[in-house]
């Protein structure tokens, strides 16, 4: 473990600057300070206890809500028949009036004139996730696994510099996790996108991240920044990695 | 399994019209209870007597010709303001307590009036249907914009689809669909019963008619009349639930 200054310097994709979050206007933040960045083809996770501003923080990187203080950049969408951000959800937010195919369309139409080529570019992200054979079925018809996967080639399909995945495995069952888990590893690797990652299991923070950024306190702030330069795969038990997550979770509870 | 269940209910459903119609045919020829009712054979004789001066067949397209008018505009029209008002604050807030007011007056109390501003009309007939379908059919497309999962739009949006438009066709419209087409369907079952009420008032068509026979004791003509409108209902929704079925494909 290292701290976060020795990261190689690569460019930078989202960066928030001094963030204040809070219900409302004036009301007391909820999160106050919190600034980081991230770079290129980096896998960030940020973890910390329900409440605490996490999804309102993807929310603010997807302009889906105003900060209180603070600003955000967003890197330019420089490759064509992209988009900046892609967004998984915990719960996986298909259209049910829509075919898997079609689902994972959604973000292209819009930004894809012909209706060949999208439906080429989200075969493409579909098979990434392993449903290339799904892709005609309803919603409906799938399993929470199978939906959440969906959820993840819709994302993928924009080609997106910084994938924003909100408790995406949250609602799983713990085989189905671990599995996806890996998947998005693969994923990860192969398509080098950006990733940040949000979560409140600390385990699964440090056997995905390359950074994992710990929330806590009241109001939360930053509280640990930690580089977890550990090769992968990771084993998913083992002695070194049950301190590291038991020492997070010290931290956590003593800031409370 | 299931199609062998479907299959056994059906003739439980045939047998039991069946039976029904016997026992019918069977109380009617006894003439222990008489006059009481003509039997269901009697129908076709009256078809035949009706049908030779086409009398018949000018009712039931005098009839058509009202419903099919009323229910379109009353269907498109509460369609339209229902989607409104679930889609705009304003116009939310304005018919809120019109609708309150105007909603419990059942479409026969407005007869007076259709008469009175249209005469004994098809377009008074057309009028009063068409009330009947709106109320249901505005409800229907109200509550199912409300309906929708709200964070679906906030999806949509991070997706690039957050314009009003976007929102509309890809999901306000599919989302809302279950509710509206259980909506238009009511509405058709409340336009076969607005259309020979407003036609007991002396619109020609088949209310009149039945009316006429009535007045002749000719009840083998009014029974005839009856089962015309009990088969073009069931026709309707019939063809309604097939519709949305196949609309409603991703529901199953």
């Amino acid at each position: 473990m290292a701290r976060v200054n020795m990261l190689p310097q690569l460019p930078v994709v989202v960066e928030l600057f001094d963030i204040s979050l809070g219900y409302g206007r004036r009301a007391e933040p909820i999160l106050t300070d919190v600034s980081f960045s991230v770079r290129e083809g980096q896998f960030l996770v940020i973890v910390g206890p329900s409440g605490v501003g996490k999804s309102s923080l993807l929310r603010v990187v997807s302009g889906l809500v105003k900060p209180q203080k603070g600003d955000v950049y967003v890197q330019p969408q420089t490759r064509r028949e992209s988009r900046s951000l892609g967004f998984v959800f915990q719960d996986p937010l298909l259209l049910p009036w829509r075919r898997v195919l079609t689902n994972v369309e959604l973000g292209l139409e819009g930004l894809i004139a012909s209706r060949a080529e999208r439906r080429d570019r989200a075969l493409e992200a579909l098979s990434l996730v392993g449903l290339e054979s799904h892709a005609g079925k309803w919603p409906n018809a799938l399993s929470g696994g199978e939906r959440q996967r969906v959820g993840i080639a819709r994302a993928l399909a924009v080609q997106p510099s910084l994938l924003l995945m909100d408790e995406p495995f949250g609602a799983l069952d713990p085989g189905t996790r671990e599995a996806l888990q890996d998947e998005l590893l693969g994923i990860w690797e192969k398509t080098r996108t950006s990733v940040m990652f949000i979560t409140h299991d600390m385990n699964e923070a440090t056997y995905l991240g390359d950074r994992v950024i710990v929330l806590g306190g009241k109001p939360a702030t930053i509280v640990h920044d930690i580089l977890v330069d550990e090769p992968r795969p990771r084993l998913r038990t083992r002695p070194a990695e049950g301190d590291f997550a038991g020492f997070l979770y010290k931290t956590f509870s003593s800031k409370r | 399994m299931k199609s062998q269940a479907t299959t056994t209910n059906t003739l439980i459903q045939v047998v039991s019209v069946l039976g029904f119609l016997a026992v019918w045919e069977a109380v009617s020829r006894t003439n222990m209870v008489s006059p009481l009712i003509p039997p269901p054979s009697s129908i076709l004789s009256a078809f035949r007597r009706e049908q030779a001066d086409g009398i018949w067949s000018a009712n039931v397209a005098a009839t058509a010709g009202h419903y099919v008018w009323g229910v379109l505009i009353g269907t498109v029209a509460g369609i339209a303001l229902g989607y409104a008002a679930a889609l705009s604050p304003v116009v939310e807030a304005c018919q809120e307590g019109v609708a309150r007011l105007l909603r419990p007056i059942p479409p026969l109390a407005w007869v007076p009036f259709a008469i009175i501003w249209f005469g004994i009309s098809e377009l008074a007939a057309a009028f009063i249907i068409a009330i009947g379908a709106f109320w249901v059919n505005y409800f229907s497309a109200y509550s199912g914009v409300q309906a929708i999962d709200r964070r679906l739009f906030e999806m949509c949006a991070t997706f690039g689809q957050g314009g009003w438009w976007a929102r509309v066709i890809k999901v306000v419209i599919p989302g809302s669909a279950p509710s509206v087409l259980a909506g238009i369907r009511s509405g058709l079952g409340i336009g076969w019963f607005a259309v020979l009420a407003a036609e007991l008032f002396g619109i020609p068509g088949i209310g009149q008619r039945m009316q006429e026979a009535s007045g002749m004791l000719a009840t083998d003509v009014v029974l005839l009349y009856m089962a015309t409108i009990a088969l073009c209902y069931t026709a309707c929704d019939a063809a309604m639930v097939l519709v949305s079925r196949r609309m409603l494909q991703w529901l199953a």
